[in-house]
C-alpha cells in the first residue's frame, strides 16, 4: 500500500508519497512537483469504476482538470512523487480504509491511491445561487485520499448540526447527512450579509474545513487586477 | 559575519549582523531594513558586461547592492520577494547553478555569472541560469519550502520548481515517458542525473498567477470596437 507523509512546518505544505511497486497512485493533474526516476508519469481520463471519457468531462465540469495523472514504478522497486496544491496552505491525508464515501471539494484534491474510486457529485446546484464554484468529488475504497487546504486545515468531529459556507469545505464522510442551505433566517438576510450557500450537516461524522475561502480570495484580487479581453 | 534566517519556513527573512569592514551583497530591492551605521553601495557587479548578461539573460537585476558595516557594527535584514524559505549554501563545496529569482544574498566573496544553457534552456525560463562560484555563504530564496535532495542517479523535478543545484548534476528536459503525456500533460519536466544536492521549492508562482487569472473581470473585444467606430464616425 502507497504510503503517504506531509512534508513542511509552516504554511506550506505538501505530501511525500512512497508507491509501492505494481501499485499506482494518482493526482489531479501538475501536482507532482517532484519524482524519484523510476516513476512513470501517464496522463488518464478516467479511473477505475467510472471509466471512460465521459467521467473526465464530469472531473472538468466539477472545477477539476480534464485529465488526472497517474503514477506507477517502471522497474519494481518502491518510489516517491512529492504533491503540492497550487495555493499556499496545509495538507492532510485521508486514510479512507473502513470510513465508507468522503466528498471532497472539487479544488482541494490533490490525490489519491489507484484504489479509491473517484465521481462526481451534484456539480453544479450551489453555483445558481451563490456564483461561488460549487463542485464536489466523491471519493470511495481503501487507501489514501490527499487534500488540501487553503489556510490552515481543521478535523471537526460533527455530532449534530453543523453548518460549514461551502467555500470553506475540505472533505467529509458520507455518513453526515447533508443539505444546501444558508446562514441567515431567510435568502435576502444571507444576502444582505454577504454570505453565501452554506452547507448544513446532520448527523456523525469526520469534516474536515479550511480556514480560508480560495473564492473569496480570488475575487478579491481579481478586482484589483485590470480586466482581461475576449 | 553572523547570520539568521528568522520567520521560517513561512515568511522567512535573513539577519545579517556585520562587524567593521564587513559586508554583505543582496539581490536588488532585497533590503527590508537595517541600523543606521550600515552604508549601501550600488554597482554593477563583476563589471559591466558581466552584469548586462546577468539581467538580460540570467532574469535577475542588472544592479546588486553591497551593504557594508563602516566604522561600527550593525545589521541589515533582507527579504525575498516571495513568502517562503531561505537556506544557505556553502560554496566551499563547488559552484552552484540557480534558477533565477533563486539568489538572495552572498559574502563578497561570491560572484554570480549568467551560464549558457543552450538548446535546453529555450524550455527552461530562460537561456541562461546563474552560476555561483567563489567561496563563503551564498542565500537561496523559493516559493514555499525548500526541500534539499540527495541526488544519487537521477530524479526529476517539474520545470517550475527547481531552485538550483550542484554542476556535478547534468540536466535535460523530460515529458514523461509514455505519448499521452507528452501530449496532454502541459507539464515540462527536468531530470537531473549524476551525483549532488538539487533544491527544490514546494510551490510554483506561475501556478498561483494561473490560478488567479480566471478571477480577473472580463471586457468584450467586439465593445471596444464599436466605441472605436464610434468615435471615428
Amino acid at each position: 500500500m502507497s504510503i503517504s507523509r506531509i512534508t513542511g512546518s509552516g504554511g506550506f505544505k505538501a505530501a511525500l508519497v512512497e508507491i509501492a511497486p505494481g501499485e499506482r497512485f494518482m493526482s489531479e493533474s501538475g501536482a507532482m512537483f517532484r519524482s524519484s526516476d523510476n516513476v512513470e508519469i501517464d496522463v488518464t481520463t478516467r479511473t477505475r469504476s467510472t471509466g471512460g471519457l465521459f467521467a473526465g468531462i464530469r472531473r472538468m465540469f466539477a472545477g477539476e482538470s480534464f485529465f488526472l495523472s497517474e503514477y506507477w514504478t517502471m522497474d519494481g522497486r518502491p518510489g516517491e512523487i512529492g504533491l503540492a496544491p497550487k495555493l499556499p496552505g496545509e495538507v492532510a491525508v485521508i486514510d479512507c480504509t473502513g470510513y465508507g464515501r468522503w466528498v471532497c471539494a472539487g479544488g482541494s484534491y490533490v490525490g489519491s491511491s489507484e484504489s479509491i474510486d473517484l465521481d462526481t457529485q451534484f456539480q453544479g446546484i450551489g453555483g445558481v445561487f451563490s456564483g461561488e464554484s460549487l463542485s464536489f468529488l466523491e471519493a470511495a475504497g481503501k487507501g489514501e485520499l490527499i487534500v488540501s487546504a487553503f489556510g490552515a486545515i481543521r478535523e471537526i468531529g460533527v455530532d449534530g448540526a453543523f453548518t460549514v459556507d461551502t467555500g470553506h469545505v475540505v472533505a467529509f464522510q458520507d455518513s453526515l447527512e447533508y443539505s444546501l442551505g444558508k446562514a441567515g433566517g431567510s435568502w435576502l438576510q444571507s444576502f444582505l450579509a454577504s454570505e453565501g450557500v452554506t452547507l448544513n450537516f446532520t448527523g456523525r461524522g469526520r469534516l474536515y474545513v479550511q480556514s480560508h475561502n480560495p473564492d473569496e480570495w480570488g475575487h478579491s484580487l481579481g478586482r484589483l487586477l485590470p480586466p482581461r479581453r475576449e | 559575519m553572523e547570520y539568521r534566517i528568522v520567520g521560517g519556513p513561512t515568511y522567512s527573512i535573513l539577519e545579517v549582523a556585520l562587524d567593521p569592514r564587513e559586508s554583505v551583497v543582496a539581490e536588488s530591492g532585497a533590503m527590508a531594513w537595517m541600523s543606521g551605521s550600515i552604508e549601501l553601495s550600488t554597482s554593477a557587479r563583476g563589471g559591466l558586461f558581466s552584469s548586462l548578461r546577468r539581467s538580460a539573460l540570467g532574469g535577475e537585476s542588472f544592479f546588486q547592492n553591497v551593504f557594508e558595516a563602516r566604522d561600527t557594527p550593525g545589521a541589515v535584514t533582507l527579504s525575498p520577494a516571495q513568502p517562503g524559505d531561505i537556506v544557505m549554501v556553502d560554496l566551499s563545496r563547488g559552484d552552484l547553478l540557480m534558477e533565477d529569482g533563486a539568489f538572495l544574498a552572498s559574502v563578497r566573496d561570491v560572484s554570480i555569472d549568467s551560464s549558457f544553457q543552450g538548446f535546453r534552456g529555450l524550455f527552461n525560463e530562460g537561456l541562461f541560469i546563474l552560476r555561483a562560484s567563489g567561496s563563503g555563504s551564498l542565500f537561496l530564496s523559493g516559493y514555499g519550502d525548500i526541500q534539499e535532495i540527495e541526488v544519487d542517479g537521477s530524479y526529476i523535478v517539474d520545470n517550475g520548481h527547481a531552485v538550483a543545484w550542484e554542476p556535478t548534476l547534468r540536466y535535460e528536459i523530460t515529458r514523461g515517458r509514455s505519448i499521452r503525456s507528452f501530449l496532454f500533460s502541459d507539464q515540462i519536466l527536468l531530470r537531473f542525473s549524476g551525483r549532488g544536492k538539487l533544491w527544490v521549492q514546494s510551490r510554483n508562482p506561475q501556478a498561483l498567477a494561473d490560478w488567479v487569472y480566471p478571477f480577473r473581470s472580463v471586457v468584450r473585444e467586439d465593445k471596444d470596437d464599436e466605441d472605436r467606430d464610434d468615435r471615428e464616425r
